[in-house]
């Protein structure tokens, strides 16, 4: 059970770091991010290719990670920003979908879509089972910790101010003299690089990526989870993701105390309740479960 | 407009998880061996996940009824994959963990049987799979041995398509691949025992996935002028291409694989386009008693042929190979006396049997034994995986009608 439990931890934890990045986007500056998967594909791609056929150190993947998936949103920064919301929506969403054909053309770099196998996973040295399951959600949490405590010395600085601003009036921004692309772009990289790292710990974890698994389904559970916590809070990313992934794995455990529905029908019967959870939760607690800081 | 405050919410969601707590009998008893049932019920698997899983079950119930294996019931767990290794990963991890499952069973796609694999090697238990990637056959896959394999490799599916392009007769071979992994292993199969036949592949193509039109693609293969057109595809592009082909009057033959040229694809064009396709498959064991059986239970259970679900066949096989090594082990057996056991009642030498009752009357007379799967004879080479005998269809006046079976 407890390593089930530090299972749904660990991924729970790379969906609350996928979250962070996209509040950072959507609910503090306003940037309807339909493409979120994209920069984790590069994240986890980067991370395998560089600690399998790269023989390089798992710290360097990491760190390339974070780099490369935040090079990446700045030229879709440069290019889109001064694009109305919606547009922005559909040329991130076009940009993940990208990002998946190329690591399923680019055979030579990520062996296309055979995946790339056999990706070490980390603290392997500790043997498997609890103390490794452990080590790895110590990592995880402190670099959760990090990115949390990072947004909350953003939000109270004069930058932090000034996205908010940008969310809530970009034309009395520009009236103000600010160039609210020029911030724009930076908010984007620096929550590109943050599903980057996730990405890196998504590859590390599940030890075997394939482009099937960077679908613009993750980009939605990812909306979903920032929905359900409340947007523009960083408690809000938090319990949103917890709660979405005790909506998916908690649902496994219906069979135990739902009579009358076969094995078979369950997964089926499960789906629909981790639905109905949702349209519920939308129904009678729109705000998201932390309240909307935005509407406040 | 909401009635709900934080706290009630909260006590809600601890309610959910002190649901999730309820004790789910972790200690095994001694009498019983729990197995876990992984199968794609939601998702790209989910023409095939519920009559795997049925047919686990369905197959379970007859090795208890003849009065278990190795002196134990065997319990099913059954989960879903969703046909996503995250999803799978997940669940194989609340089996293992939290059920003390000591084998899964019925993993569908490859994404999902390498991601599990690591997993179950941990724990030291057998993962019994239906996935089509050469990878899970080797280290790190199968390091341990401990994954059984029991569908043809994509890569054997393309070695039986240069074989039957042999026998026909053609010269100028062309492929086309849907781009994924499977798609892409059936052609490039074809390819390495073609040109070791000495022969040329005049055309390649791959193509992406869920366009409305495949002209370009078709226009640069036709401009080869190959006799055949070699196929790694599936039914709805398949179907786009060859009316499209028709359409443009070229003159060609196609191989293509049973899962793409079946029924619905005839009954999508009509009997003049689909003349002379010739579709191949892993034939099931039709003719042996343990298909019949096998065929009489899934018509039961899903009101359809068995023929129509090969992997259904798979994982029916799965529970009765699994059962007799556990009879063969003898009572109380760990994981590993078993694992050795499962080539031993798979694989001749042995008494041929077709059923888990015939086999255990004959392990208990202390003959040897080789179960004749329903899926195929189910022999194991080194690395644990299958090598089945493919069936040879042509498609004529629009219906399949089988004229040869290859052997690779």
């Amino acid at each position: 059970m407890e390593a089930y439990l530090a299972a749904i931890a660990a991924i729970a934890l790379i969906y609350v770091l996928l979250s962070l990045g996209l509040t950072l986007h959507y609910g503090l500056t306003g940037l309807i991010n339909f493409g979120h998967v994209g920069f984790f594909c590069i994240g986890a791609y980067a991370a395998a290719i560089l600690s399998t056929t790269g023989g390089m150190p798992i710290v360097v993947g990491f760190v390339a990670a974070a780099v490369l998936a935040g090079l990446a949103a700045w030229p879709i920064g440069l290019v889109s920003l001064r694009l109305r919301d919606d547009y922005f929506a559909i040329v991130t969403l076009g940009f993940s979908e990208t990002v998946r054909l190329v690591v399923t053309s680019e055979r030579w770099l990520t062996n296309g879509v055979q995946g790339i196998p056999g990706i070490p996973r980390l603290f392997e040295g500790l043997g498997v089972g609890m103390p490794s399951a452990l080590a790895i959600l110590g990592v995880l949490l402190a670099v959760n910790a990090a990115a949390v405590w990072l947004f909350f010395r953003l939000v109270k600085s004069p930058f932090g101010r000034m996205i908010e601003a940008i969310r809530d009036n970009e034309e009395a921004v520009r009236a103000l003299g600010k160039d609210p692309a020029r911030f724009k772009i930076r908010v984007l990289m620096l929550g590109a690089a943050l599903a980057g790292i996730a990405g890196a710990f998504y590859a590390h974890y599940i030890g075997y990526i394939v482009p099937d698994q960077f679908i613009p389904l993750v980009t939605f559970y990812v909306w979903m989870a920032i929905i359900m916590g409340g947007v523009g809070r960083i408690s809000g990313a938090i319990v949103g993701s917890l709660l979405l992934m005790l909506f998916l794995e908690g649902s496994r455990f219906l069979r135990d105390v739902v009579p009358f529905i076969s094995a078979v029908d369950m997964a089926s019967v499960r789906i629909g309740a981790v639905g109905l959870a949702l349209v519920l939760f939308t129904l009678y607690r729109p705000q998201g479960l932390m309240g909307d800081y935005t509407r406040r | 407009m909401t009635t709900m405050n934080r706290r009630t919410l909260l006590g809600g969601v601890g309610g959910a998880l002190a649901l999730t707590a309820v004790p789910v009998s972790v200690n095994a008893q001694a009498a019983t061996f729990r197995i876990g049932a992984l199968n794609p019920v939601t998702g790209a698997g989910s023409p095939y996940g519920s009559g795997m899983q049925k047919m686990i079950l369905a197959a379970v119930e007859e090795v208890n009824a003849a009065g278990g294996a190795g002196g134990r019931r065997i319990e099913v767990f059954a989960e879903d994959s969703q046909t996503s290794p995250q999803a799978a990963v997940l669940a194989a991890k609340k089996l293992i963990e939290v059920n003390n499952v000591r084998a899964i069973v019925g993993t569908w796609s490859s994404g999902v049987s390498l991601a599990v694999v690591p997993l179950t090697n941990d724990a030291n238990i057998l993962l019994l799979n239906t996935s089509g990637a050469p990878a899970l056959s080797v280290p790190p896959a199968n390091a341990k041995g401990l994954s059984y394999r029991f569908q043809a490799t994509n890569d054997r599916f393309g070695r039986a398509f240069a074989e039957i392009a042999t026998r026909e007769g053609f010269k100028r071979a062309a492929t086309m691949a849907f781009n994924n992994a499977s798609g892409i292993g059936n052609t490039n199969g074809f390819k390495r025992a073609w040109e070791a036949k000495g022969n040329r592949v005049v055309a390649e193509v791959v193509y992406e996935p869920n366009q409305p039109s495949y002209r370009a693609e078709l226009q640069r293969v036709l401009a080869a002028r190959p006799d055949v057109i070699v196929m790694g595809s599936f039914l709805p592009d398949t179907t786009i291409i060859l009316r499209e082909w028709f359409q443009s009057g070229e003159n060609t033959r196609w191989i293509i694989p049973g899962w793409a040229a079946n029924p619905q694809l005839i009954q999508a064009l009509g009997a003049q386009v689909t003349e002379g396709i010739i579709s191949v498959d892993s034939v099931s064991n039709e003719r042996a008693p343990s298909f019949a059986h096998f065929d009489q239970v899934h018509r039961r259970a899903m009101n359809q042929p068995g023929a129509s679900n090969v992997y259904a066949a798979m994982t029916w096989d799965m529970v009765i190979t699994l059962a007799l090594a556990m009879e063969a082990a003898g009572p109380n057996a760990d994981m590993a006396a078993i694992n050795a056991k499962m080539r031993e009642v798979a694989n001749p030498p042995g008494e041929e049997v077709y059923t888990f009752a015939a086999g255990k009357a004959a392990l208990a007379a202390g003959r040897a034994i080789n179960y004749q799967g329903a899926s195929s004879v189910l022999d194991f080479d080194q690395f644990g995986d299958v090598t089945p005998d493919f069936g040879v269809f042509f498609i004529t006046k629009g219906q399949l009608e089988r004229r040869y079976v290859v052997s690779i």
